[in-house]
């Protein structure tokens, strides 16, 4: 049994929690089945018998939409020999079947038929279907789901985070997001958990993409500089979601798009106005779409979504495709720039990450002092009126937060 | 009618351009496209796939292809610091003759990388591109640049140099 409340302190983690193959069988469990985990998005599969194949954990799963719309979430795995039921990516399909020995499955997963079924004696169908993740779940079209059919509802796992994920989808004029780009896979030589970190990580931006700010002009300029004189934050929202919000550095709309302007832009500006009102608009156009971290596995990258899969110990893959808004397709092609800009092996940032995750990993494996400091800003965080502790968007608010929860869910027994 | 001497120069610019690219001779690389310049790696190995609606690894207009340089450049783009050792092999030209006085060469390639920035691990590309180019002063540019890797596709780990 690992002690997981002596390697996670209020101030300092342990080395071993990403280098340590036990702690990651144990996040497998206890984070990734017993957990809520994101999947997919609803738009990926609009109609029935489209899915794509995913991963809760290390565990292969299909997101598939049944023929009366609902989606389930199935283990990739037929009961038979444990073939990979679905080999591809993505597909549309009227069953399931494995190409191993032809067992078929329906959309929900149950077992339609075996060949030569003579040779089976009183063989139960009911018995042998696709095992189903017992809880699925979905927010805004944000699919979730759980292996385990105990614990609290999605709703629970959120709680006041739905307001991250709102404001991403809010900005589209009808309210609904389409991942519909395809997905960029990144694979990272270090342990999963630091790309959550990195992800809400708002102090290496001015050290780890010098190279982009010293070669263009960005949004995050802003938060490079005097301490004292940048105003982005970050936010802890509880169940180890975690923020950084830019956006009280902003000053203008669009200041998160780089600046935009233009028909469309105005186009675009009109419909949200119309819709929510002027002064809900400008507010919404100037705070822009979220940076956050839903526990576990989702980052809302801004205008990316991007998916944290564990491999193993030491071995992540880092997804992304951009959040396209339902109903301007004319703002697409300016989002998968900026998707590739930000993410992706060849992009300008994230390549730049994982190089410094993979020289974390590295340096993890010292044994002569083996804990991290996780104490920044504990002298200058605060309590907001909601809630949520906030602090210097530098500060170690965020690891915080991931790390209060993580001990919370692997010290469950 | 595709000369033999046309046929020879394109061969010796994709051998020129892989070693400039190689060498992380970035300036000298850059200086090879045309200011119209499109340099596309798709996401994906189906020839249907569209830029204007699916993400790609790379789809730089020349403004962001001069951006990427620069990054190369400022000496602190840590997944590129220090630059890949590299070499490739060009192989299976294919040059056909394209409107307005182009030319268009397919052309396979195997490129090993030793990824020196953290693990020092030995990374296996190859894939097919296919270089559009045109005389400019004399001398043959490139205008178009599609890379399609064989695993496209796949998970791959950083492409933050020049492929």
């Amino acid at each position: 049994m690992i002690d997981y409340k002596t390697l996670v302190q209020d101030d300092r983690i342990h080395a071993s929690l990403y280098t340590d193959p036990r702690v990651f069988a144990d996040e497998m469990e206890r984070i990734f089945h017993r957990g809520w985990v994101f999947v997919g998005h609803e738009s990926e599969i609009p109609r029935p018998g489209d899915y794509v194949t995913r991963h809760l954990g290390t565990e292969p799963v299909i997101m598939v939409r049944g023929h009366d719309g609902a989606v389930s979430v199935l283990v990739n795995r037929c009961r038979h020999r444990g073939t990979l039921v679905c080999p591809a990516d993505r597909g549309s399909v009227r069953t399931l079947t494995c190409p191993y020995h032809g067992w078929t499955y329906d959309l929900r997963g149950d077992l339609l038929g075996v060949p030569y079924p003579g040779g089976y004696a009183g063989f139960d169908k009911s018995a042998n279907g696709l095992p189903r993740a017992a809880r699925v779940d979905a927010y805004r079209g944000f699919v979730f789901a759980s292996l385990c059919a105990e614990g609290i509802s999605l709703a629970e796992h959120l709680g006041p985070a739905t307001r991250l994920i709102d404001r991403s989808c809010d900005l589209s004029p009808v309210g609904e997001i389409e991942l519909t780009a395809g997905w960029v896979r990144h694979r990272c030589a270090a342990n999963w958990k630091m790309l959550p970190e990195n992800d809400s990580d708002g102090y290496h931006l001015g050290f780890v993409h010098m190279a982009l700010f010293r070669t263009i002009q960005s949004q995050y300029q802003r938060v490079v500089g005097d301490e004292r004189t940048i105003k982005a934050v970050v936010r802890d929202w509880g169940h180890g979601h975690i923020e950084i919000d830019w956006s009280p550095g902003y000053e203008g709309p669009f200041e998160w798009l780089g600046g935009a302007s233009g028909p469309a832009v105005a186009d675009f500006a009109a419909a949200i106005e119309r819709r929510d009102g002027p002064e809900l608009a400008r507010r919404r156009l100037r705070e822009g779409p979220a940076h956050a971290l839903i526990f576990p596995n989702l980052f809302l990258g801004e205008t990316n979504i991007a998916i944290v899969q564990p491999v193993s110990v030491e071995e992540c893959v880092h997804w992304h495709t951009p959040m396209f808004w339902t109903g301007v397709p004319e703002w697409n092609g300016r989002l998968l720039r900026m998707a590739e800009a930000g993410m992706g092996p060849a992009s300008f940032l994230m390549p730049d990450d994982l190089i410094i995750a993979g020289r974390n990993q590295q340096g993890l494996h010292a044994q002569t002092a083996p804990w991290l400091l996780l104490g920044r800003g504990l002298n200058r965080e605060t309590v907001d009126a909601d809630g949520r502790t906030v602090s210097h968007v530098t500060d170690e608010t965020t690891n915080r937060g991931f790390w209060r929860h993580f001990r919370a869910v692997m010290s469950e027994t | 009618m595709l000369s033999e001497a046309d046929r020879r120069a394109v061969a010796d610019f994709l051998y020129m351009e892989a070693r400039l690219a190689d060498e992380a001779r970035y300036a000298e690389w850059l200086a090879l496209w045309t200011d119209d310049g499109v340099y596309w790696v798709p996401a994906t190995g189906d020839p249907g796939a569209d830029p204007e609606r699916h993400l790609s690894h790379v789809y730089d207009n020349r403004a962001r292809l001069d951006t990427r340089v620069k990054l190369l450049q400022t000496g602190v783009r840590h997944s590129q610091e220090p630059a890949s050792l590299m070499r490739r092999l060009v192989s299976n030209i294919e040059v056909e003759t394209a409107g307005n006085d182009e030319l268009v060469a397919g052309s396979n390639f195997v490129l090993a990388e030793l990824a020196v920035q953290a693990k020092h691990e030995l990374h296996w590309w190859a894939g097919r591109a296919t270089h559009r180019l045109r005389r400019v002063d004399g001398a043959l540019r490139m205008s178009r640049k599609t890379v399609v890797l064989v695993n496209a596709a796949e998970p791959l780990p950083n492409l933050a140099f020049l492929i």
